[in-house]
């Protein structure tokens, strides 16, 4: 496997943390995630139930959601890892559940590259493979840094070039 | 009948030069139908039910429906040239689609009851993964549409070579005798599925049919034994006898079901790809080639057991998830003798897959505890429930546990995993027993999980992903593996599949 990309990544460079500028974004993503739904749902719980100062409850159920998805995300920043080596793309996550989920070069079906509006102002990147499976057809990395993220994904792309197309 | 076609493939068979063809003539009436059922059943319920008669737009409706159907069947037009199918259709919106044939994964040749009165059949092509069918023709005329089918075949063989492509005459792999067929129904719970499809069908119609039909079915029967005084041991005797005819019904329904469905079933080799037929009103011919089947599921229930039956079940990458599912080439054995089943394995897979030199790894049987964990949930809460609403004789549902417990246990000790050198399987369950299996080649993807209780028991789980298997077929997994034999069966697999192509 030694080709002209082996000078900017090696092959095999072991588990890569996701750059820290993902942190934020994890945690923005996650903050607004957990915090419009509980703030929503303390606010209708009690307005329904006839309590006091609904609009209080609700902004006191936002701050709590921001501060738990802020703590969540960077839980996630913190546990997720990826690896590219000679067998192909391999992406490590969670703590107390782990899941690491591999996807060798040659299952590759196609690739995605997204850059959101924060990722972009980031440099960051998600990167999402393709595979022809069922229940892992799709495994999306968010937050990868930006020239990773296309490394990653012409390194991937030319083995599907490698292959034919018969 | 769509039995064997003869070689009458000659019309198709004129080369690129070929001129454009249409669709039968009827076939718009076809279309309409095809159409209107969706309608029908409002329509219908309207009629009957509405009360209000001169509601006439529904016939407009229906008239714009049979102007569409005739466009489509003006502007459709196929040709076949070498080893391409190409199809024109649309009048304002034109679209021209050529379909290689070795592209197709599946060709389907369906004949509902109507059409064998015509004598027409649809005919359906599907490449891989997407919902929708590369081509969908409805409808052709029965040897136009066998003719065609035959053309895929062989051109779909000829355009990927390989050594297998001399075998030329069709041999039959698995045929089920009416005997079979109504062990299947037996075994089978598709009575239950009716009968819940029924009733799903009735409450959208009429919403309140069904309660009311209980309700007054429920005041007879309990005014009739209220006026007659009986005592416990005939209502003992009633309620069992209406569970004994319940249970009756059932399986007569499956039977029906599985005599309308399977009837004549017939698998059957063509060089390299394989053909299923079926269908006692309505036939259905489907096949694909043998190298795109994907994951394998033998299956064992309990009354399997009893006939001393087994099916065996292929998953295929072709339109595996959409509304058409059934129609695929799912079914290699409904139901057939382990026997036959094993042969069915052996024959087709590679050669050097070897199901029958399978070595088969045990999993830790020390691990029963965590199958029955989950299961304590349930009957903890229902204990509950029961202490607090009957007092100390809620406790009774505890005497379940120990039966799960034991279950748990022989379920483990069943349980095992087998990699050999081109085949990776797993089986497991005890009263309903499964074996699922695929070959290295077209596993896509691994996952190495570890929970916070596999962590503490130093194991994990390794998930082996393929294309095409359905939400409800059993996952290839090996659970409970010591976290060291997880790593290095993991790492195996994924050094061994970035070595090899991935081939459809």
């Amino acid at each position: 496997m030694i080709d002209q990309d082996t000078t900017t990544m090696h092959v095999d460079a072991g588990w890569q943390p996701l750059p820290p500028r993902a942190a934020s974004l994890l945690m923005l993503g996650h903050a607004a995630l957990f915090a419009l739904p509980l703030a929503l749902g303390l606010l209708v719980l009690v307005t329904a139930l006839g309590l006091r100062m609904p609009l209080a409850t609700g902004g006191v159920g936002l701050l709590l959601g921001l501060g738990a998805g802020a703590w969540y995300g960077r839980k996630v920043y913190r546990a997720t890892f990826w690896r590219l080596d000679a067998d192909g793309f391999a992406l490590r996550r969670g703590r107390l559940w782990q899941r690491e989920t591999r996807v060798p070069a040659s299952r590759v079906q196609h690739l995605d590259l997204r850059h959101g509006p924060l990722e972009r102002r980031w440099r960051l990147a998600t990167l999402v493979v393709h595979t022809a499976g069922s229940r892992f057809s799709t495994v999306t990395v968010s937050g990868l840094d930006a020239a990773d993220a296309e490394r990653l994904r012409d390194r991937l792309a030319r083995q599907l070039d490698d292959d034919d197309d018969a | 009948m769509m039995t064997t076609p003869e070689p009458s493939a000659a019309p198709a068979a004129a080369a690129a030069t070929s001129p454009e063809r249409r669709l039968h003539p009827w076939s718009w009436l076809f279309v309409l139908l095809q159409q209107l059922r969706q309608f029908v059943v409002p329509l219908v319920a309207a009629f009957f039910f509405g009360g209000n008669r001169n509601e006439l737009w529904p016939l407009i409706g229906v008239a714009v429906l049979a102007v569409t159907s005739l466009l489509q069947y003006f502007t459709y037009r196929y040709r076949v040239g070498d080893g391409i199918l190409s199809i024109r259709s649309g009048w304002l919106h034109r679209s021209r689609r050529e379909i290689p044939f070795a592209r197709i994964h599946n060709v389907a040749v369906q004949q509902t009851l109507l059409h064998r009165l015509f004598d027409v059949a649809e005919l359906r092509l599907e490449s891989a993964g997407g919902q929708k069918p590369e081509a969908q023709m409805r409808v052709l005329r029965l040897d136009d549409a066998l003719a065609l089918e035959r053309l895929i075949r062989h051109r779909g063989a000829a355009a990927t070579p390989g050594p297998a492509d001399v075998a030329v005459d069709d041999r039959v792999l698995l045929a089920l005798p009416t005997a079979e067929v109504l062990r299947l129904g037996l075994v089978s719970n598709r009575g239950l599925l009716l009968l819940g499809g029924a009733a799903a069908a009735v409450s959208q119609v009429r919403p309140r049919l069904l309660p009311n039909l209980f309700e007054s079915w429920g005041e007879t029967l309990f005014g009739w034994a209220g006026s007659h005084h009986f005592g416990w041991a005939q209502y003992a005797l009633a309620a069992a006898s209406l569970a004994l005819a319940f249970v009756v019904l059932l399986r007569a329904l499956s039977i029906a079901s599985a005599l309308l469905q399977y009837h004549g079933f017939r698998l059957s080799e063509h060089g390299r790809r394989l053909t299923v037929e079926r269908g006692l009103l309505a036939r259905l011919r489907t096949s694909a080639s043998r190298r795109r089947l994907q994951a394998w599921t033998l299956h064992e229930g309990v009354l399997h057991r009893l006939f001393r039956r087994r099916s065996l079940h292929v998953d295929s990458a072709a339109g595996a998830q959409g509304e058409h599912a059934q129609r695929t080439l799912r079914e290699l054995a409904p139901i057939a003798t382990p026997q036959s089943c094993d042969a069915l394995i052996e024959h087709l897979l590679p050669r050097d897959a070897g199901w029958h030199a399978l070595h088969w790894q045990p999993l830790d049987v020390r691990a029963w505890w965590r199958l029955w964990l989950p299961g304590l949930v349930v009957p903890a809460a229902l204990a509950v429930a029961l202490v607090w609403r009957f007092g100390a004789w809620g406790l009774l549902v505890l005497a379940w546990l120990p039966w799960s417990a034991f279950a748990a246990h022989r379920h483990l000790r069943h349980a095992g995993y087998a990699l050999g050198p081109a085949l990776v399987a797993v089986r497991e369950g005890w009263w309903s027993r499964h074996w699922r299996f695929a070959e290295i080649d077209k596993l896509q993807a691994l996952r190495l999980s570890r929970s916070p209780l596999d962590r503490r028991c130093g194991t994990a789980t390794l998930w082996l992903d393929t294309a095409g298997a359905g939400p409800l077929s059993p996952p290839l997994r090996i659970r409970f593996l010591p976290e060291a034999a997880a790593q290095a069966l993991y790492a195996q697999l994924a050094h061994a599949l970035a070595r090899r192509p991935l081939r459809w």
